[in-house]
């Protein structure tokens, strides 16, 4: 008997208990205060432990971090996945910029989500999630977009209560009408269906809407405006004196949210310069990254963060607004953004490039900074799924006839 | 005298106006012979001049190149590209430019029945030049239909490509698996009907000598030449003699690397002996740009590391390919072409490469690109090479 308990205390001991073990690398998990140097355990497509030092041995595989930042994968909250002309699949942009969550920001309304669901969700790496649009045909023009009769709260919120685990909010874009009548469905929607509203709105003659009201009297405690550096869809910075306006503070005092969404059009470098100066920063990080913004201004995550901290964001509050502060943003916290234990494995790994590196906005104008944060590897579900450095794999001379290494 | 006037003269008077000068960049221009400290001039969507010392106060805009190599835009002749992301392919724009590629050939997607969607829907709306093998199965690279041989009409696909000739630049078969030749002579066939090359990824292993040595016409392409189902390589890792016939009577081989066509084991052996590839190509696709990320500028780094030289490299990615494809207009930076043009940074330090198994290469250098431009346009300036620094740019009064 006692042969057999020794047995098993053997057998325990060496047991590789985990299937993947990111070694050596420092966390930034901001959910969970780390900022330090942590060994992640995986088991099967769970986190299953964080500590300082865990054994190689207790791993089938093994993952060098050293050097490394690990950080929850990341959650982009605008992107362009579905439905808007510039569109792009998700998993070659996301999943190489150690991006595991996209929110696509208003592609598909009531009309087209069951499409969306079909042919981009369920085929992606990435996970997927929506912000449906309150125009019912999605963001595919202004026939749509401008098409009040087709904003339905109701029927907008009976998709969205249909597909909870999938429709995280609406987004209301785009809206070339004087007036608020797209916005008032919008947050309609989103009381009926309980979920917030993105708004992308811009500033113009005769529009009957002035940003103040929007953000103090129309949106409610949660809900986001996007496009946050873009002075012509919300004055940040009054243009006449450079001052911060008033009613930006007195809106997020009220809980109203503001995220970056860079684009192609919607980061300009005067105002975020400005903005940054007088302590304003975006509650989130994300991209709309789309065929405009992908090649020149480069608004992919580890780009954005990198001209957050240009402007003087440190880097773990830069990892906050990109993990956990866009998880709660969609009630999607604490199963996305974190590392804790118990979690769904989606994982980054970064490297902090010093150099000099040129940081472009949506106007094509560069500003130069000398660090850049690069994704080296990323694992989504358990799995690795992109590592630039190979620093989960075996050299090939020493892996003999090899077939594919998993 | 009034003759000697007039020739001093002319030289003022014909002086063009610059958009775009690069600036002192090592060209490597392979087709013709360049391979030194030049200046490249763009003037429109043409490449003007190219020589040593051109004045800059002519131009527009200047781009400093001094620190990169500067080529004709790269020719990827084996991609699977699709604007909407259809099946595993992905956007050209998003996954050529970034790696100075300014032609992909798509290799087979559509056949004679989809060629014109394809065109409509991804050729006529990238920034990328889309060319295309065309599939001989007439449904293209979609599934069951693939083993169809009813599907595959030479006849029907060797009308297509004439209807868009210089577009679509050959004939495609491939994942073709019972035994025999019905694929290869139908796509064979329709390549001799309308005089393009077939590019073949159909392995019969043992008859694969017959394939290369009798079936294929000097000018086909053999791709996914490193690959597991290719038998380059004898029990000894030695070059099998009818690989080299092959090559002796004009058969081309290519990379095509994809998810699994691409291992160290096979050709870093090959390129020992001396067998390099006749064209680099990635066979890019949803699957291949992740963790083997064959692209186009990583595919030609791990050559470079292999051991292949910098111009052994640009060359096989740039005029080798576009004369594979007969069309030399492209893959060089003669003056009067149209302006395809990558500036390539040779990072050195310590970088590792994964192949299509994931066994690893550590190496020395890593070829990146800077900045892409397409048709006299910059499309990828990663540095910010071409752009105004902010604290210049003034009111951004106007946009962009």
């Amino acid at each position: 008997m006692w042969k057999l308990a020794l047995f098993l205390i053997a057998t325990f001991a060496s047991a590789q208990n985990y299937d993947l073990l990111i070694k050596s690398g420092h966390v930034i998990d901001p959910a969970n205060s780390i900022d330090a140097r942590r060994d992640v355990a995986i088991k099967g497509n769970t986190i299953a432990r964080v500590a300082p030092d865990i054994p190689t041995a207790e791993a089938r595989k093994v993952i060098d971090a050293s050097g490394l930042y690990v950080t929850p994968g990341l959650i982009d909250l605008h992107a362009h996945v579905y439905g808007y002309s510039g569109s792009i699949f998700p998993d070659d942009t996301a999943l190489t910029t150690g991006t595991t969550t996209v929110v696509d920001a208003g592609g598909a309304g009531y009309r087209t989500f069951d499409d969306f669901k079909k042919t981009i969700i369920d085929r992606s790496r990435t996970r997927v999630l929506a912000l449906i649009n309150i125009a019912g045909g999605g963001m595919t023009g202004s026939a749509s977009e401008d098409n009040v009769a087709d904003m339905l709260p109701d029927k907008t919120a009976a998709v969205i209560k249909a597909n909870r685990d999938t429709i995280v909010g609406i987004k209301c874009a785009h809206f070339s009408h004087p007036g608020w009548d797209a916005i008032n469905r919008a947050i309609e929607a989103g009381r009926l269906a309980g979920v917030p509203v993105m708004i992308d709105d811009k500033i113009f003659t005769n529009a009957g809407r002035h940003s103040r009201e929007k953000l103090l009297d129309r949106m409610r405690p949660g809900d986001l405006h996007t496009h946050v550096f873009n002075d012509r869809q919300l004055e940040v910075i009054d243009r006449f004196t450079g001052k911060l306006q008033p009613w930006i503070l007195e809106a997020r005092r009220r809980g109203v949210l503001f995220d970056l969404g860079h684009g192609g059009g919607s980061f300009l470098w005067p105002v975020a310069i400005a903005a940054a100066k007088q302590g304003f920063y975006p509650d989130t990080i994300s991209t709309d990254l789309h065929s405009s913004s992908i090649l020149i201004p480069q608004s992919d995550m580890p780009n954005c963060i990198s001209k957050m901290m240009l402007l003087g964001m440190t880097l773990p509050d830069a990892i906050a607004r990109s993990t956990v502060a866009p998880a709660k943003a969609i009630s999607r916290y604490p199963e996305l953004g974190t590392l804790s234990e118990g979690t769904l494995a989606d994982i980054g790994l970064f490297a902090l490039r010093d150099g000099v590196f040129a940081y472009k906005d949506a106007w094509q104008k560069k500003m130069l900074g000398t660090k850049k944060l690069e994704c080296v590897a990323t694992i989504r579900n358990g799995r690795l799924v992109f590592d630039t450095e190979g620093r989960g794999f075996p050299e090939w001379t020493t892996a003999g006839d090899y077939t594919v290494i998993p | 005298m009034r003759l000697l006037i007039a020739i001093l003269a002319l030289p003022l008077c014909a002086q063009p106006i610059y958009d775009i000068l690069i600036r002192n960049g090592h060209v490597i221009d392979p087709a013709n012979g360049r391979d030194a400290r030049m200046d490249v001039v763009i003037t429109g969507n043409k490449i003007v001049r190219v020589a040593e010392n051109l004045p800059a106060a002519h131009a527009r805009e200047v781009i400093d190149a001094g620190q990169f190599y500067v080529t004709p835009g790269l020719i990827d002749i084996h991609t699977h590209v699709d604007a909407q992301g259809a099946q595993l392919n992905v956007n050209p724009d998003h996954n050529c430019l970034p790696s100075g590629v300014t032609t992909a050939v798509d290799a087979g997607s559509s056949g004679h029945k989809n060629f014109e969607h394809f065109k409509r829907l991804v050729i006529d709306r990238s920034q990328t030049r889309v060319l295309a093998f065309l599939n001989i199965v007439g449904a293209g690279m979609y599934g069951a239909v693939e083993q169809d041989v009813f599907e595959m009409d030479p006849d029907a696909a060797a009308a297509m490509i004439r209807k868009y000739p210089g577009i679509i630049v050959g004939i495609k078969t491939a994942h073709f698996k019972p035994p025999g030749w019905d694929a290869v002579d139908r796509a064979v066939k329709a390549g001799t009907l309308a005089n393009v090359p077939v590019m073949v990824d159909f392995h019969p292993m043992e008859k694969y000598p017959e394939l290369v040595l009798e079936r294929m016409r000097p000018g086909d392409i053999d791709t996914h030449f490193y690959g597991r189902l290719t038998p380059q390589l004898d029990a000894n890792k030695k070059m099998q003699p009818y690989i080299l016939a092959a090559r002796k009577r004009g058969v081309l081989f290519d990379v095509g690397h994809g998810s699994g066509s691409f291992w160290f084991r096979i050709a870093v052996p090959a390129i020992q002996q001396g067998f390099l590839p006749d064209t680099i190509s990635t066979d890019l696709h949803k699957s291949s740009i992740m963790l083997p990320r064959a692209n186009m500028i990583t595919t030609m780094s791990k050559f470079l590391n292999i051991g292949m030289t910098l111009q052994q490299v640009i060359e096989r990615s740039t005029i080798r390919p576009a004369k594979a494809i007969r069309r030399s207009d492209i893959g060089t930076l003669s003056e009067g072409a149209i302006a395809d043009v990558a500036l390539i940074a040779l990072d050195r330090g310590k970088f590792a490469y994964l192949d299509s198994g994931h066994g690893k290469l550590i190496g020395d250098r890593r070829l990146r690109c800077a900045l892409t431009i397409r048709n006299g346009k910059v499309v990828w300036d990663e540095q910010g090479l071409s752009l105004t620094d902010v604290s210049r740019a003034g009111p951004y009064s106007n946009f962009k």
